[in-house]
């Protein structure tokens, strides 16, 4: 979707994505030339479908990308016992798409749980590849 | 006044690049499997899932290295038949690294992940229309696992797809003209009628259709000592595409998938089947297009 400003006939850029509100994105697009502002406000229904391609809405990835719409749902939580990720494995846990992020994050505090680890760090990881054969 | 097509770019978001990116990174990540084939049917209950699983098996015997996706995402069935229910995804220094069940073949499944007790859901803002949005998150959901996972150098990547004709069509395109396909049916006409569907469906698209598996014809009898008919024999839909190998339905196998385990080797008729299966697709994928 491309906005034009018919007086200038020039393309709109995209001045200010705003995070969702009950399902609902405010998009504000200005025209460089007039400086003529419109914002789109988007309903849930567009919203979904749209973030169903799996893109972020915003101007290069800055707005609101942590979509709630991007997760999926299985009736499962993450652990809350405490179990700690190191950044370096939680930098490996972001390649894990995101819409099944928090089951991986569940599987492998189950498995450092199991071995005894409060901690989950790159070598933990790499023995869990090992222990489930990978 | 400038047309859509006047003008460069989104103005903002760059939707269009975003997905042209992760269409790049699933070239990157599928850039060292060799023969990517779909293996569909449009009917479903046909055993689509059982022989990719039983085909795989029998590749990797023969020596290629071997994985499945599989793309069912509301029914994934791959974990159960491959044992492997509760493998975590594990992330790796390239991606998510390939859970392998025990012969060595790689299995990803959202089965692995999602307990059989639980429906697969994805978060949604809006209420009561998924129709309206769900077919597109599911395959935006396969692209990402695509994109994401560390699939390495692959002989063959089998991808094991939902029932629908008008499903295949729609997987030829999201995977691209370089994934050939393999029909399965079983020898009814009304099976045959559907598959019929989804060869017509594919005709439209540049993949290859490599040919057809005939599924369940007829069944192994212990107490017979041979394969018994299963299906009465009718008038046949021609399908017009060649038959790649018919496999018999055997209790004792669809015994094994529903407890998980992996039957590695057997002297029964439909592992002999699978087997001169791999034998025939190893030719057929090597051979030329126009030979078919």
């Amino acid at each position: 979707m491309k906005f034009l400003c018919v007086p200038c006939d020039k393309p709109m850029q995209l001045l200010e994505a705003t995070p969702p509100d009950r399902g609902s994105v405010s998009l504000v697009y200005s025209c460089d030339a007039c400086g003529y502002e419109f914002a789109m406000l988007t309903n849930p229904q567009e919203t979904q479908v749209v973030t169903s391609l799996g893109v972020k809405i915003g101007r290069d990835g800055e707005a609101e990308s942590k979509c709630p719409f991007t997760g999926m749902l299985a009736d499962m939580e993450t652990s809350e016992d405490g179990i700690r990720w190191t950044p370096q494995a939680q930098e490996r846990l972001s390649s894990v798409p995101e819409f099944v992020r928090s089951m991986a994050k569940t599987g492998i505090e189950k498995y450092a749980r199991d071995q005894g680890y409060a901690e989950v760090d790159e070598k933990v990881l790499d023995e869990a590849r090992s222990h489930f054969g990978m | 006044m400038k047309s859509y097509y006047d003008i460069t770019g989104d103005g903002g978001s760059n939707i269009l690049g975003q997905i042209g990116a992760m269409q790049a990174a699933i070239g990157e990540k599928l850039a060292g499997v060799k023969h990517r084939i779909a293996i569909g049917s449009g009917k479903g209950g046909v055993g689509k899932s059982t022989l990719t699983r039983q085909l795989a098996t029998a590749l990797r015997q023969r020596g290629n290295a071997c994985a499945i996706l599989d793309a069912d995402i509301n029914g994934p069935s791959q974990a159960r038949l491959s044992g492997l229910h509760d493998v975590p995804l594990l992330p790796g220094t390239e991606g998510v690294a390939l859970p392998k069940d025990a012969n060595g073949v790689g299995v990803v499944s959202l089965g692995s992940l999602v307990p059989e007790t639980e429906a697969v859901r994805f978060d949604s803002v809006s209420q009561g229309d998924s129709h309206t949005w769900r077919a597109t998150r599911e395959f935006t959901a396969l692209a990402e696992l695509l994109a994401s996972i560390d699939w390495g150098q692959l002989d063959y990547l089998l991808i094991d797809l939902p029932p629908g004709a008008e499903r295949t069509h729609q997987f030829a395109e999201f995977l691209g003209s370089q994934t050939a396909f393999i029909l399965v049916t079983v020898p009814s006409d009304l099976a045959r009628g559907v598959v019929s569907r989804s060869v017509v469906s594919l005709r439209d698209t540049p993949n290859r259709l490599l040919g057809y598996v005939e599924n369940m014809r007829g069944y192994w009898c212990d107490a017979c000592n041979e394969v018994r008919p299963l299906f009465p024999e009718s008038e046949r839909i021609e399908l017009g595409i060649p038959r790649l190998g018919s496999v018999p339905f055997d209790p004792e196998l669809a015994a094994a998938c529903d407890r998980g385990e992996l039957v590695l080797g057997s002297d029964r008729p439909w592992w002999i089947a699978v087997r001169k299966l791999a034998e025939t697709v190893e030719e057929t994928i090597e051979s030329k297009p126009s030979a078919e």
